[in-house]
């Protein structure tokens, strides 16, 4: 069986996995409260977490829809992206699953000699996390966009009260 | 978002597994977008002097310098401060001493949910607090020291109340599932109280308290401004209904005073809600007038102080009496509401007037016999009743391209259990309408992660993740029935779920209860409306 049946065969288990090792970047605490809990709405982040890495492992077998990928990503990137973390920090979900790809499977491809096969599927999980650095970048132009813009809502009718007094100059000067 | 970290420090990170450190040895991290900007020197003297007591070493600060320019006595001063207050309120000493750490309320934290610091659940935020109470104020802590959990104030302490605290939006959420029924929003109030005796404060809250001392209002505008602005709004009114509206600003004799937060008048969203508000006392013929001074019915100095708190309502009774209205009728605010249900009796009922009365609907008799004490009624309720005896012609489908949810401001919900009116009138005048799922509506709703003071930019990424429980629940909505509307009745609100929708639910509209109940008013005498009030084309117009 090669190593893509393996996983298939194993996603659940991988998913569930994968979920553990990127609740370990939060603090203690914080993990204990968010492993337990798997409910949507009062635990989004444990809940994202998990679907994220569910629905990421067959995409990346299937390796055929760029789209669904980043779809996939796009919730979990945009929760890490403004939770407190270094850039590095908020995308290293995706290399932790390379770590635990290694942990499950590379002593015994290395043992059978086909190590290459890790190697080209951990190809796509490099893709992943370029098209991550995408939605990353995308979510933080988006929130410094969002500051600009809010500061001009706040203050709408000021502006429109400054121009007219523009336009009252001018309206005398006319007549 | 943290700081970038070097290269070195990235090698030492591999292990992404964060340091298991006691939450009291872990250091505060005050890189910038962690906190919000301190208060102004200006605007701190032009305090000190108008509302004494309350607040102490005025000076231009940073904090992300080590030393944040304490006075010499500060810990005498912090600590002094924290035994008045021990004596003044009896629920602060109970707060301090009942909590059994049964952590009922360390998942319910908008703020810990959507960013998972530990500092930020509930009871260990209070602990911030309730371990130098501890350390300072018992005898077993003062011997036993951390086995009992307590410390001594110290800098870094005083610093991790300035991140934390001002990480709290007092939305009461964690009170609702505290069996000790302890208000976490009190103790919030209580450290920024303390806080503000050594200088300790933020702009964005500071400046709007110093802007409402002196005109009224959060940005300061003075009268003939703001009667010009609200002259744009009866501009925009008439373009769009073909009417041209009498406002009253500072008339006397009118029956009722109206107060609403300056927001409406000011930013978008609100000035549609204005706006709204407007032709709903045209339809009625309501007998009210506007007062420039109590131009606004936010009250910053309720995440300031008591006696700030107090100092700025006073306006309301101060206004109603010299204009001698007979009762107020207050507009869509959330935290405006808290004030005023829970406090403003208490701080400032000896201030009414003997002209006010138990406010009575003038429209359908309904005595509002809820507002027998503070004489101050809700708009979503006043509606409401006119909806029920049938007073306003309204026609829905003016509104019939909206998909449309209820947010439950916190305050409202929490503060005065305000659930069903917003939604009756909602429904009212709305064709679609869908609730956000059970547990994150109604006196459970999620906060905007922007109240209590702390909605300014510079620190959108807390309150986006702090948004989080409330985005994803309106994301569910969005994906479930198609949402593309959130109504609510807050000012804070209509500002900081705009963000939050963009990020966490794109595409969704953020509007005022009056902007959509306008858009369905049928005024006297109007033309054909063709255009919503914020002169986009109604459903059916939209080739015009």
């Amino acid at each position: 069986m090669g190593l893509e049946e393996r996983i298939a065969e194993r996603s659940k288990e991988l998913a569930e996995k994968w979920a553990v090792l990127i609740l370990g970047t939060y603090p203690p605490e914080t993990q204990a409260v968010w492993k337990e809990n798997r409910e949507r709405f009062s635990n989004p982040v444990g809940h994202a977490i998990l679907k994220a890495s569910s629905e990421l492992i067959p995409l990346l077998l299937a390796w055929n829809d760029a789209e669904a990928v980043a779809g996939a990503l796009t919730q979990l990137v945009k929760i890490r992206a403004v939770q407190d973390f270094a850039p590095s920090q908020a995308l290293s979900f995706v290399f932790l699953f390379k770590k635990l790809l290694r942990q499950e499977f590379l002593k015994e491809l290395s043992a059978q000699g086909s190590l290459e096969e890790l190697l080209a599927f951990e190809t796509r999980v490099d893709n992943l996390a370029v098209i991550a650095f995408d939605l990353y970048v995308a979510a933080r132009d988006q929130v410094q966009r969002m500051r600009v813009e809010e500061v001009k809502r706040a203050h709408v009718n000021i502006v429109r009260r400054a121009n007219l007094m523009a336009s009252d100059v001018t309206a005398r000067k006319a007549e | 978002m943290a700081k970038i970290i070097k290269p070195d420090e990235m090698l030492r990170s591999i292990n992404y597994t964060p340091p298991a450190t006691d939450w009291m040895e872990t250091p505060n991290d005050l890189s910038p977008g962690r906190f919000a900007y301190p208060a102004k020197l200006d605007k701190m003297e032009y305090l000190i002097h108008e509302i004494p007591g309350q607040f102490g070493n005025p000076r231009t600060w940073n904090p992300t310098d080590d030393d944040w320019q304490l006075p010499p006595n500060w810990k005498e001063i912090v600590v002094n401060g924290f035994r008045e207050r021990l004596d003044k309120y009896r629920s602060l000493k109970i707060f301090m001493d009942i909590c059994v750490r049964c952590g009922a309320c360390a998942d319910k934290c908008h703020f810990f949910i959507g960013g998972g610091d530990p500092k930020n659940m509930p009871v260990l935020r209070a602990e911030l607090m309730r371990s130098i109470y501890r350390g300072e104020f018992t005898l077993a802590g003062k011997i036993l020291g951390k086995l009992t959990g307590a410390r001594v104030m110290e800098e870094d302490v005083l610093k991790e109340w300035f991140l934390y605290f001002y990480q709290c939006t007092e939305c009461r959420r964690c009170s609702l599932f505290c069996p000790y029924g302890i208000d976490t929003a009190e103790v919030t109030m209580m450290a920024r109280e303390l806080m503000h005796l050594v200088g300790i404060n933020i702009n964005w809250i500071m400046e709007p308290v110093a802007n409402c001392t002196r005109t009224g209002n959060h940005l300061g505008i003075q009268p003939h401004a703001f009667k010009d602005i609200v002259e744009f709004m009866v501009d925009d009114i008439e373009t769009i209904t073909g009417k041209r509206l009498n406002v009253p600003l500072n008339e006397k004799g009118h029956e009722v005073i109206f107060i609403t937060p300056s927001g409406d008048v000011f930013a978008d969203p609100g000035i549609y809600t204005f706006m709204g508000y407007l032709m709903l006392f045209d339809a009625i013929g309501l007998d009210y007038t506007l007062s420039t001074y109590a131009s606004e019915g936010g009250n910053f100095g309720m995440f300031t102080s008591a006696d700030t708190m107090k100092a700025l309502n006073g306006k309301m009774y101060a206004e109603a009496n010299r204009l001698g209205a007979k009762w107020i009728l207050g507009g869509e605010c959330g935290h405006m509401w808290r004030v005023i249900n829970q406090y403003m009796d208490t701080m400032n009922g000896g201030m009414q007037g003997p002209q006010m009365q138990t406010p009575v609907s003038p429209i359908t008799g309904t005595v509002f016999k809820n507002a027998k004490q503070t004489k101050m009624v809700h708009i979503a309720e006043f509606t409401a009743d006119l909806i029920k005896h049938g007073k306003l012609n309204l026609d829905k489908s003016r509104n019939s391209d909206i998909i449309a949810t209820f947010h439950d401001s916190c305050n409202p919900a929490r503060g005065m259990g305000m659930f069903d009116e917003p939604r009756y009138v909602l429904q009212n005048v709305v064709e679609n309408f869908h609730e956000m799922p059970l547990g994150t509506i109604r006196e459970q709703t999620f906060c905007c992660a922007g109240g209590s003071g702390l909605n300014t930019d510079e620190i959108m990424d807390i309150r986006m993740r702090g948004g989080l429980p409330r985005g994803n629940a309106l994301k569910h909505v969005v994906d479930k029935h198609g949402v593309n509307t959130m109504a609510c009745v807050c000012a804070i609100d209509r500002a900081t779920l705009i963000p939050l929708a963009d990020y966490w639910a794109p595409g969704v509209k953020i509007t005022g209860l009056h902007e959509l109940v306008a858009n369905a008013l049928i005024l006297d005498g109007e033309q054909e409306r063709t255009m919503n009030l914020r002169q986009e084309p109604l459903p059916g117009f939209e080739e015009e």
